[in-house]
């Protein structure tokens, strides 16, 4: 096992990742282009040297920096409170008796089989009738708590605290809130970076639910002011040079992210692995 | 809208309802105190339009002059399909909505339509009857004559087309000299054929959707009769219907509007005519900026005809209603609407922007200097008024049609396309 | 439950260290000798009531996103409601169910739907594991590989269709000029049945596998190292050991993987619309891409009774989730024991 692997195994890595990133380069190929050069046949192969004109285009079309700033306000929070409260949930589960916490749980999980369209429509009116629509808060509140969150932040849990720690610290008068914050806490870090993470990726690229909630209003994420880019007269418009160069710098923030934390998450995922 | 601190309050309610998880539907329902607050000179008016109106210089106009009483807030939203998602979940809920919204063209009906136009203020005002082109103005009424929206731009149309490449065909290029190709859809198709003969490599229109697009506009009762009865078995549809499909393999790009495939066949030498009322000038524009050789012939086949333009429309939600009507009124004016038509070339269903345009208006360079705002004018004139009658599903059935269309593009027969359509109108009933 | 549905490389969840209601155990010593019992007492019911407490957040927003719009949307699908009404008309019995069922388009849509769902889940599943098998090597630049599987992940969905809308394009498209130039005709991304759920699928396999594989790899993490000596010293093969040991050692983490994309393939939606380019988001003109998730959506926006139509066709749709989950769980639970036979 400690042997290392033959070049036949990269070689196959290698061609998985090209595939992964080549969409992402046609991407950037696109929006470094002319609209012209973009909708020609044969198809370009190497980036032109329009990205930043296209770039400038996107910033004067849409409000690109507000539109960071919301996504970047509405993914963080929807991150800490996913984060928060999925921590408390799954740790419940985990370690806590309670009644009827078998059923909770079971009754956790199927509440993932919902699909979204079925809250969307009473959900949009409802938030409608609460004149929520066109806040943050509107995009947010779905993200609040997960149910995926609360079963992964169990899942993982259960194994990662020693019965014995919580054991401990109440026989020390901690209070269970104290307990938790002292011991839970502390042992779910890593899950609680993945599951931030995460939950920030998925909120960030969400883009029905916001589209449907913001419509009409100044407030809009990335992916809803992305949308306006295909705004003209009469119908819509396809610049593809100029949506994939807003694609582009919508993903970038992201990408960033992923790559500065991007080692410590998967090395958090295989943390919990190597102990288990 | 309400002013800032009056919002703030009733979002800490809302917050407040929200997280005793109970309210929901039976706390809400807007407070109907109807037009009686009044706006000062730091508040805003709102407005929610789709697409491009082209009022951002009009409206920064108006915001810039410190006479104003109030200030005017335009919020654009990309497509008016998602936007009526939004537009009907808000009429219902009774809040949420700006004061004044843009409605488009083929769905007036829908909210002219019992319950849904009363939900919207009656704008009606006689000193304006003569201010829209007629069958514009109409279209923005109910059946008992309430003025439920404001007409802002009209789609009369022309044809434009690629004079290089009729030069090439061997076909007349010449503005004066191709109208007659264009007199008639017989004369149209004749010429179609000669043209993919000398060039086969190129279609002669950019889709078959917009083709039956434009010969549907001069159907007199495409879907329904007088009295709103579904009716699709009429020879004016089924005419439409064989043409378009009869023609698809030959002369059309099959391409879908707005797709890809049919953005990228304006500058590859797709096609060589495109029907095209005056907002698909600046399509064109956009579109093929670096192509020569598109010019606009003041004729079309049949007569004429009106494709697209949109409304204004105050909803009943709105907390100032007066000043809601002052400035959808203020936005179909003259002026504003000649502005419209500068910045994106909407066309305005003013009739005295519409003078004012043909006289001052600039030839197009791009267009081989054809005299744009003449050529609508003339358009404009020969659109038959009331055609077609739009009932209150016009463009639901309008979609199903075009999607059967597109089916045959993609390689379905005509016949079995045309069941799977009549069968999806009858589910509509 | 536990059993099944154990996250990457944890064990099976034994659980609870506090009795129920049990005596507090060696109350800390006591101090004056009122104090205890009302110490107690408050620590008692600390105990009791915290674990309620703690997962109070959820089971609260759920009523407010899930649970309440869901029985509403049930409630719903019972009655008219016209085009732009204020309110709901009368009940109409199951007719509106009826109406969904009978419609041949939902169940267009519901082989679309099926389709869709195999062609990417099924590849997805298989690479991933497979990826994950040589990510779980003893590779140069371990972190650097594992991270860059997950590269897509970034990408938003409607940022994915967007791309891949431009390279599956039918005439203009990158694919169709690669086939093109190997001497091969043009695929009809949009107009063929098959070839739309294969570019569709692509789009969430591309955005999923090495999410999947990484969770997958963790659980192969998990196996000990020990196993594949023992397998090697039987004179097992590589792939031999793969079979025999990595593969059965992470079935639970396998049965998540399975059930959530199970979940989230059933739900798709925003891929195959904005991958449309029938101007009705009709899935294609002849609905040959059209999904259960898209159907609801389109439903709540037609001319007769949008909301109470929709409201059915989305109980359809979760009872159908429902369904293949349970069966999803019927059939690994019978491989699982046909394994330990």
């Amino acid at each position: 096992m400690t042997r290392r692997p033959r070049p036949l195994v990269y070689a196959l890595l290698a061609a998985f990742v090209l595939g992964s990133a080549f969409p992402l380069y046609w991407s950037f190929i696109i929006g470094s282009v002319t609209r012209q050069r973009a909708s020609q046949n044969p198809p370009p192969l190497l980036p032109g040297g329009h990205f930043l004109d296209n770039a400038s285009q996107v910033f004067d079309r849409i409000d690109f920096w507000s539109a960071l700033l919301n996504s970047i306000l509405i993914s963080g929070f929807s991150a800490l409170s996913v984060v928060l409260f999925s921590t408390l949930a799954g740790y419940s589960f985990a370690k806590l008796r309670f009644r009827g916490s078998n059923a909770a749980m079971v009754f956790v999980v199927m509440t993932m089989a919902i699909p979204p369209q079925l809250a969307l429509i009473p959900l949009l009116k409802e938030f409608s009738n609460l004149g929520l629509t066109g806040t943050h808060f509107a995009v947010a509140l779905p993200w609040l708590v997960t149910a995926f969150g609360v079963f992964f932040m169990r899942q993982y849990l259960v194994d990662a605290i020693p019965d014995e720690l919580i054991d401990a610290a109440r026989v020390d008068g901690c209070s269970m809130i104290r307990t938790f914050w002292t011991v839970a806490v502390p042992a779910a870090r890593p899950a609680m970076a993945i599951l931030g993470l995460f939950t920030f990726m998925q909120v960030w690229t969400d883009f029905m639910w916001p589209l449907l909630v913001l419509q009409g209003s100044d407030v809009q994420t990335l992916q809803t002011a992305l949308d306006q880019l295909k705004i003209a007269p009469g119908q819509t418009l396809t610049d593809m040079a100029l949506l994939q160069a807003g694609t582009i710098l919508a993903t970038v923030p992201l990408l960033l992210l992923f790559i500065a934390t991007g080692r410590h998450l998967v090395t958090g995922i295989m943390q919990g692995a190597v102990k288990g | 809208m309400q002013n800032n601190s009056t919002r703030r309050w009733r979002r800490t309610l809302a917050l407040g309802a929200a997280a005793t998880l109970v309210g929901g539907l039976a706390s809400a329902c807007g407070s109907d105190d109807g037009s009686s607050s009044s706006l000062g000179k730091n508040d805003t008016l709102t407005i929610t339009t789709f697409g491009d109106f082209g009022y951002a210089d009009v409206i920064k106009k108006w915001n810039d002059d410190p006479d104003r009483p109030f200030k005017i807030k335009e919020t654009r939203v990309a497509e008016w399909d998602t936007w009526k998602q939004t537009l009907t979940s808000d009429l219902q809920a009774g809040h949420g909505l700006t004061d004044v919204v843009a409605i488009e063209g083929d769905a007036m009906p829908q909210f002219l339509s019992e319950g849904a136009s009363d939900q919207f203020v009656d704008l009606t005002d006689s000193s304006l009857d003569k201010r829209w082109v007629e069958y514009k103005y109409k279209a923005g009424q109910t059946a008992d004559g309430k003025q439920i929206g404001y007409p802002t731009d009209a789609g009369p149309e022309a044809f434009c087309y690629r004079a290089d490449l009729f030069k090439k065909a061997g076909l007349p290029s010449d503005r004066d000299d191709v109208a007659k190709i264009f007199a008639t859809w017989d004369s149209y198709f004749a010429a179609g054929r000669d043209f993919v003969k000398a060039m086969p490599k190129t279609a002669w229109y950019d889709a078959s959707g917009s083709i039956a697009q434009a010969m549907l506009n001069q159907v007199e009762f495409p879907f329904q009769t007088a009295d709103n009865k579904i009716d699709v078995e009429n020879d004016g549809l089924k005419n439409v219907y064989k043409t378009v499909t009869d023609n698809a393999k030959t002369l059309s790009t099959r391409a879908v509007q707005w797709s890809d495939d049919w953005t990228a066949n304006f500058t590859n030498d797709g096609f060589a005519t495109l029907p095209c009322p005056g907002w698909m000038f600046a399509n064109v524009k956009s579109s093929a900026p670096k192509v020569k050789g598109w010019d606009i012939v003041d004729a079309f086949p049949g007569g004429g005809g009106n494709w697209g333009g949109s409304f204004l429309a105050v909803p009943k939600t709105s907390k100032h209603q007066k000043e809601a009507k002052q400035v959808a009124s203020w936005l179909t004016d003259t002026e504003q609407q000649i502005g419209a038509f500068e910045k994106a070339g909407a066309y305005p269903a003013n009739l005295a922007a519409e003078e004012q345009l043909t006289t001052t208006g600039k030839p197009d360079p791009y267009f081989n200097d054809a005299p744009t705002a003449q050529i609508l004018a003339n358009r404009a004139k020969a659109v038959p008024p009331g055609v077609p009658y739009k009932g209150d599903k016009y463009s639901d059935i309008l979609g199903l049609l075009q999607t059967a269309i597109q089916r045959v593009d993609e390689g379905k027969s005509a016949d079995s396309s045309w069941k799977t359509f009549t069968q999806a109108v009858a589910r509509l009933s | 439950m536990t059993d099944h549905h154990d996250l990457p490389g944890r064990g099976h969840g034994g659980s609870a260290v506090l009795d129920r209601g049990g005596p507090p155990r060696r109350p800390r010593d006591p101090g004056p000798a009122s104090t205890p019992s009302w110490r107690h007492r408050l620590s008692r019911w600390d105990l009791k009531v915290s674990p309620y407490l703690y997962v109070l957040p959820f089971f609260g927003v759920f009523a407010v996103i899930g649970l309440y719009p869901m029985l509403y949307t049930g409630y719903l699908s019972f009655f008219s409601w016209p085009r732009f009404g204020t309110a709901h008309g009368d009940a109409v019995g199951w007719a509106n169910y009826a109406h969904v069922l009978q419609d041949p388009v939902f169940r267009k849509a519901l082989v679309n739907t099926i389709g869709i769902f195999l062609l990417s889940s099924v590849p997805q599943i298989i690479v991933a594991t497979l990826v994950a098998a040589l990510l779980d090597m003893n590779l140069r630049g371990r972190s650097w590989w594992r991270m860059s599987v997950l590269l897509p992940f970034v990408v938003a969905p409607a940022a994915t269709a967007l791309i891949f809308g431009s390279l599956f394009a039918d005439k203009s498209g990158l694919v169709n000029d690669v086939l093109g130039g190997l001497g091969l005709s043009p695929v009809h991304w949009h107009g063929d049945r098959f070839a739309s759920w294969t570019a569709i699928a692509t789009m969430v396999n591309w955005r999923w596998t090495g999410y999947n594989a990484l969770i997958l790899l963790a659980a192969m993490q998990a196996v000990p190292r020990d196993l594949y000596e023992a397998a090697a010293m039987d004179g097992a093969s590589r792939v031999r050991q793969f079979v025999s040991v990595t593969l059965p050692s992470i079935r639970t983490t396998m049965m998540f993987v399975i059930i959530t994309s199970t979940i989230g393939g059933l739900q798709i939606f925003t891929e195959p619309r904005l991958f449309d380019t029938n101007l009705q988001h009709q899935g294609g003109a002849d609905y040959q891409y059209q999904t259960l998730a898209m159907y609801v959506f389109n439903t709540a926006n037609s001319a007769v009774d949008p909301y109470p139509r929709a409201a059915a066709a989305a109980w359809l749709l979760f009872l159908l989730i429902i369904g293949f989950a349970l069966l999803n769980f019927v059939l690994t639970r019978a491989l699982q024991r046909r394994s330990l036979a």
